[in-house]
């Protein structure tokens, strides 16, 4: 036992094998994760949300038809604030017929994140690979007797961040550019409207719009890119400065994660 | 795919999600996230990610993803073409300018009526004075009264005759433009109609070819992935090299003369529809001009002979009926001093006139209404051909954006089968997409792309 030739070869397989495993760590890290996905389309086909839905829509019918009704000699302002009590009127419905719902998922989602210990839950399309998916968790609870009940505790802190874009959209640099390139984007279009009367052949077709393609891209790459970057450079800085390893927008958060959507704006302005 | 502001981009390209639903569930994230304290804590496997878009621009069948959406951005900004012959300007005043000659002709030939209505009445006081001064109360004789009212009465015949020829002639101008844009629209919209049969057969066609090009590579992807690994090893002695060389050749070669025979059926059958299209469209103008003429035709005719007919009830003689003031006012009677054989025919005379001048007005009334009523049937016609035409369209992009979403998600797939490899081979728990930005997170995008470019060879 004590031979050193037998002690070199313990330890030279010893090595060996710590070896082979810090070369696989995938072996290790797969499952180890505190980011959860939802497929939320899964939700959103579970009976109650249909249902909720059809009311919605046949509201949404109804509602339409009498303001049609209403609007056809009615004065363009009356037209205009007709459409606004309709919108309003919608989204009264809406929060009307889908916002316990809405409750009842979230406290679902939150209870299976708490108990499988995720710290942010995203929306499925955005997963690639791995994550804890938690749709058929939460859907049981979601289908079961009684309502589900929400953790006490807070989820814990996650290093995936979130920002609201469209708040980062209307901070005034990216406003700016964004308007600039919405301004020529609908000059281009008639611009070529305009070139496609006059295409004979397919291959005209084609060129005009691979020539409009390109010319959107390349104003793209000279007015909105410099600005792009600049932002992402700006919510990467926020984010290294929270130990944040990466962020998404806030519409693929379904759950926890962090919000740095103002420190980006504060940083931006 | 338009980068927003902060430089995240949607995976699913753009795809219009529709259901309420799904609209709605949004605002479960917008209230999952509470305020977090700031962590510097981190999740306990490696976290990556990859700039799907990136790897989409790169994989093979991308080309055709551009195509489909090329040929939305078509569809999209020529959706408004067909439209071009209902709101085309030049359309409008023509529009305007015909229902304006045709009430102008209208308006001038009521004043005509009129006026000739007004002249005979005169004219027929005046035979009624010549009549009582050729009983005895002096005048002109009868024989000067009844050559001065045929001389009115030529006057009147032949101005209204000019204006009904001028008229005529103007609306047969305006109908033959009409027939000319008429024809226009329809051969746009026929040949409209045939193009985007054409390009979505070439569509559908092209997309199949594109699955099958996918199949033939995943279906081969297990032996090529082999017989690269094979290549790859330092071992490997020339002749095995050269033998794993030529079956990875062959592989190819079949996968390529499997597309191109494909490709080959698939062009005789554009061929096969073009030709038939083109005889469908020939086939469908013919018949559409020659109603639209023998319309026009019908409707010139028509018109023709109403005028002539006004024209002949205008030539009708002299004035027949006194009109007398009584009371101050004009009252049309005979007078009973008149020869029994002269009051006969002047009563005989003033019935005919009256009916024929009712019946002139009517007439011309008529006619005009009917034309402006053919006018307004017609114009339908052509905003009916338009809105078609439109809701064409509507479904042609609907079908494009179907299939470019399907490929999208074809693409999309085989990506995320290599990205998960390379994650598991690297370590990686989880991978996600559309980052907005990264800080710390690994990017598997160098590698992933390594990978779907080796898809092209």
């Amino acid at each position: 036992m004590n031979n050193p030739i037998t002690r070199g070869r313990a330890a030279a397989l010893a090595f060996a094998l710590v070896a082979g495993i810090l070369a696989t760590p995938a072996i290790g890290a797969t499952d180890v994760t505190d980011i959860g996905a939802l497929d939320q389309q899964a939700l959103a086909a579970l009976p109650q949300f249909q249902a909720a839905n059809r009311q919605l829509n046949d509201y949404g019918n109804g509602l339409r038809n009498s303001y049609l009704k209403r609007a056809k000699h009615a004065s363009q302002a009356d037209q205009q604030r007709m459409a606004g009590e309709f919108q309003q009127k919608m989204a009264d419905r809406q929060r009307q017929l889908f916002g316990p719902l809405f409750g009842k998922a979230q406290a679902a989602i939150a209870s299976v994140a708490s108990s499988k210990n995720l710290s942010v839950v995203v929306d499925k399309r955005i997963v690639v690979f791995g994550g804890q998916d938690i749709t058929g968790a939460v859907r049981d609870l979601l289908s079961g007797p009684g309502d589900p009940v929400p953790p006490v505790a807070s989820p814990a802190p996650s290093n995936v961040g979130y920002v609201d874009q469209a708040a980062i959209d209307q901070t005034p640099k990216v406003k700016a550019a964004t308007d600039e390139f919405v301004k020529f984007k609908a000059d281009q279009d008639k611009a070529t409207q305009d070139r496609l009367k006059t295409a004979k052949t397919d291959a005209d077709r084609d060129t005009i719009l691979k020539d409009y393609r390109k010319t959107l891209d390349d104003h793209q790459n000279t007015t909105l890119k410099p600005v792009v970057d600049s932002t992402r450079a700006a919510i990467s800085e926020v984010a290294k400065k929270k130990g944040l390893i990466l962020v998404v927008d806030k519409g693929n958060i379904v759950f926890g994660g962090t919000d740095i959507t103002k420190d980006t704006t504060d940083k931006l302005k | 795919m338009m980068q927003s502001a902060s430089g995240g981009t949607l995976r699913c390209g753009g795809r219009i999600r529709g259901v309420l639903a799904m609209a709605a569930l949004a605002v479960l994230a917008a209230c999952g996230h509470g305020n977090q304290p700031v962590s510097s804590a981190s999740g306990s496997g490696a976290v990556g990610y990859v700039r799907m878009d990136e790897l989409v621009h790169k994989h093979p069948l991308y080309d055709q993803l551009a195509h489909y959406e090329r040929s939305i951005d078509a569809f999209d900004l020529t959706s408004t073409a067909p439209q071009v012959v209902a709101s085309d300007p030049e359309m409008r005043k023509r529009e305007a300018l015909l229902q304006k000659q045709l009430n102008d002709a209208a308006d001038r030939t009521q004043k005509l009526l009129a006026q000739k209505q007004q002249e005979y009445q005169l004219q027929e006081s005046a035979a009624i004075a010549a009549a009582l001064r050729s009983a005895g109360i002096g005048g002109p004789s009868a024989a000067q009264i009844a050559g001065n009212v045929n001389t009115t009465a030529r006057q009147q015949q032949t101005g209204v005759a000019q204006q009904a020829q001028r008229d005529l002639t103007t609306y047969r101008n305006t109908l033959q433009k009409q027939d000319q844009a008429q024809i226009n629209a329809a051969q746009k919209a026929l040949t409209d109609r045939a193009d985007r049969s054409y390009r979505a057969k070439a569509d559908e066609l092209q997309s199949k070819e594109s699955a099958l090009s996918l199949k033939l590579a995943n279906d081969d992807a297990a032996q090529r992935l082999a017989l690269r690994t094979k290549l790859s090893s330092l071992a490997l002695d020339d002749a095995a090299r050269e033998e794993a060389q030529k079956q990875l050749t062959a592989i190819d070669r079949k996968e390529a003369d499997a597309l191109a025979a494909q490709r080959n059926r698939d062009q005789q059958t554009l061929a096969a529809l073009q030709a038939q299209l083109h005889d469908q469209v020939q086939s469908d103008l013919n018949a559409q001009v020659a109603a639209i003429r023998q319309r026009s035709l019908s409707s010139l005719a028509q018109r023709q002979t109403s005028l002539a007919k006004q024209i002949t009830t205008t030539n009708i003689g002299g004035p027949v009926v006194q009109t007398t003031v009584v009371g101050g006012r004009p009252q049309q009677q005979l007078n009973p001093n008149l020869p029994p054989a002269l009051r006969t025919r002047i009563e005989q005379l003033h019935s005919d006139y009256q009916k024929r001048f009712q019946s002139d007005a009517k007439t011309t009334i008529a006619d005009f209404q009917k034309t402006r009523g053919d006018l307004a049937r017609r114009y339908a016609q052509l905003h009916g051909i338009s809105a078609s035409s439109n809701q064409s369209t509507g479904a042609q992009i609907a079908s494009l954006r179907k299939k470019h979403d399907q490929l999208y998600d074809q693409i999309t797939a085989q990506i995320d089968r290599e990205v998960r490899l390379i994650a598991q081979q690297r370590g990686i728990s989880v991978v996600l997409t559309n980052i907005v930005a990264p800080a710390g997170g690994v990017d598997l995008t160098p590698d992933a792309l390594k990978d779907i470019e080796s898809l092209h060879e």
